[in-house]
């Protein structure tokens, strides 16, 4: 073919099977080698704009709507930045409903991304036809799976319906605490679920860890290779979602950087932007940008925690540490195998909370005027760690605002993860389509979600253009 | 027993079509109906229809032509029937209910179509949209 001759560049627009729209480009050179690949965040948020000059009170619900899939990632940074803001610390049966909004969501995030967006790719293999690599498949044969998958989501978004007001935007999270306390009755039919959800959880891990094996080839080149670190740990340095300290590790597990204030997080994190995406670059400031690339998640909590803190997770904990002697797991493929282990510790986490006395208590919010003029809120999402910045006026309007998204302290990483990919897989003589769902598919191991809440219109599927060096189409290729 | 599911984004001006209709619907008096409103359809949503005989879809959908025209089970207007990420079509539904659950339930799709998703359109004729879909399904479902 004549274009063979010509440096060329594979489009990939959208990315299938993430939440959000992306893009992907992978430039060819003449010999039809990766020279470079990038992921581009083709959609823009600007909620940081939007919300100046509301007020304060407003910011758990609006930037909400941030996302329609973490949602309550969103109002608990934010609210604990409105607690900030009234100086005040909710009270603790507050505190406890919300931890359990909070695991709930990561329960049901973590269970669609493997039951729906990556099972295709275990079940068939990632060379697989691309009409087989979707649920539909997976309903026609292995339909108990898919419904496990139902199920336990059902649970984690019934328990964020039940104590949040709301499957999606749930509204009773509140500066100060939570606005309606649980009832008994609640109480005992989210624990009257539990052992289900505990089988279809330990069922999955199972199935991952015994098909591990078929990836050896994706468990070696899906990002791996060596970065930096982030999460929220406990005072006891175990894994923590809703409080604690910051924490940063290099790739060897040495530690960078303990025991941060979130609050101080600008000391440690520099923003940058490149021109082709509207995802911001986060990076660890005193390395630099780029060189302070980091990765956060359930593999950065993983690697950073000392233990889960709950019996049955941390028998899979430890297994996994074993993967490279007790020290970081480089490997952006175990994202998968982390974000299992973390199913398991949200379930036994939500059990442990709710049997404690002091989440039935009724005094569930703390009230008070505006006594500071700035405030910080951080927890893990999901997909990492999220910060929710406010300064407002003496009367609570909000002044400024700065959002880090959890999947934007990635943003470097899966950068760096696309190119490792392409290079591995695509040949630009012979583009098949197993190698650019591979491309793909290291996206969804740090299962971004791109501002989800845009609800762009159109077909997801992706369409690849090969473009010469005048970017003139030479070749399209429609993936759907 | 029979549902009626209103769909889409208040926000997001005429995409609250859906929860327009349904919120009307809520306030006549149909008996042995179950409306619900919601963002999104998601997955889990068919744990909820297990017991349909009947479920009714009403959406906004996206066209730039005959806009606030009532498209009724125009199904090869929704191109997206195999996506999935956190939200899914009505076809994903029924899929999951016929081959995962064994249920059959008959179901209709009402679509106001419309462009209007950033900035108000025609309040007038949006309106009489939803009543037009109001009243058919308040005779229908009586």
């Amino acid at each position: 073919m004549e274009e063979l001759n010509k440096k060329r560049k594979i489009i990939i627009d959208p990315v299938t099977r993430i939440e959000g729209h992306a893009k992907i480009t992978i430039d060819i050179d003449e010999d039809g080698v990766v020279d470079d690949a990038r992921i581009h965040v083709t959609q823009f948020r600007g909620f940081e704009k939007i919300c100046e000059g509301r007020l304060y009170t407003e910011m758990p619900a609006m930037t909400s709507r941030t996302c329609g899939i973490c949602p309550v990632s969103h109002a608990i940074s934010s609210t604990k930045a409105c607690d900030e803001i009234l100086a005040i610390t909710p009270p603790q049966a507050g505190i406890n409903i919300r931890k359990i909004v909070n695991l709930a969501q990561i329960l049901q995030s973590h269970t669609l991304n493997f039951y729906h967006l990556s099972a295709p790719d275990f079940v068939y293999g990632f060379d697989a036809k691309k009409e087989d690599r979707n649920i539909f498949k997976m309903i026609q044969t292995h339909p108990d799976m898919a419904k496990d998958g139902i199920k336990l989501r059902a649970f984690g978004q019934e328990i964020i319906e039940t104590l949040g007001g709301k499957r999606i935007h749930p509204d009773w999270i509140v500066p100060g605490g939570m606005s309606h306390c649980m009832t008994k009755e609640q109480k005992n039919k989210i624990l009257n679920q539990i052992p289900q959800a505990m089988e279809i959880a330990k069922k999955t891990i199972e199935y991952f860890t015994n098909n591990l094996h078929k990836f050896k080839k994706e468990i070696d080149s899906f990002a791996t290779f060596p970065s930096l670190f982030m999460s929220l740990v406990n005072k006891k340095g175990n894994l923590e979602h809703y409080d604690g300290l910051l924490k940063f590790i290099d790739a060897d597990g040495k530690v960078l950087e303990e025991n941060i204030n979130p609050s101080d997080y600008k000391k440690y994190i520099g923003e940058a932007v490149e021109k082709d995406s509207f995802l911001k670059s986060p990076y660890y400031k005193p390395f630099g940008y780029e060189t302070g690339m980091y990765r956060v998640g359930a593999l950065a909590r993983l690697n950073i925690a000392k233990f889960c803190g709950t019996s049955l997770a941390d028998e899979f904990f430890e297994k996994f540490k074993n993967i490279n002697n007790g020290k970081p797991i480089l490997n952006s493929f175990y994202y998968h195998y982390a974000r299992l282990i973390e199913m398991i510790y949200c379930i036994e986490k939500i059990e442990e909370i709710l049997n404690d006395p002091l989440t039935m208590n009724p005094q569930i919010r703390a009230h008070a005027e505006v006594n500071s003029t700035k405030g910080v809120g951080c927890s893990e999402a999901p997909r990492g760690t999220l910060f929710h910045d406010y300064v407002v006026s003496k009367d609570g309007i909000i002044e400024k605002m700065n959002l880090i998204i959890a999947t934007g302290n990635n943003n470097l990483a899966m950068n760096a993860g696309v190119k490792q990919v392409a290079q591995t897989f695509v040949d630009g003589n012979n583009i098949t389509d197993g190698a650019l769902n591979r491309v793909e598919a290291v996206i969804r191991c740090f299962d971004p979600c791109l501002s989800c809440s845009t609800h762009a219109m159109g077909v997801v599927s992706s369409k690849i253009d090969i473009r010469d060096t005048n970017k003139n189409i030479i070749r399209s290729i429609i993936r759907s | 027993m029979r549902y009626v599911i209103g769909y889409g984004n208040e926000l997001r001006v005429e995409d609250a079509f859906g929860f327009d209709v349904v919120s009307k619907l809520d306030s006549k008096d149909l008996t042995n109906i179950k409306i619900l409103s919601l963002y999104q359809l998601t997955p889990e949503i068919v744990l909820d229809l297990l017991d349909a005989d009947e479920v009714i879809f009403i959406d906004a959908l996206y066209s730039i032509e005959n806009k606030y025209a009532i498209a009724c089970s125009l199904y090869e207007h929704t191109k997206d029937s195999l996506s999935l990420t956190h939200h899914i079509s009505y076809k994903v539904i029924i899929h999951m209910l016929n081959n995962l659950y064994d249920r059959f339930p008959k179901y209709e799709v009402y679509s106001m179509l419309t462009n209007n998703f950033e900035k108000a359109g025609d309040t007038a004729k949006y309106k009489k949209s939803i009543d037009q879909v109001v009243n058919h399904l308040t005779r229908k479902l009586k």
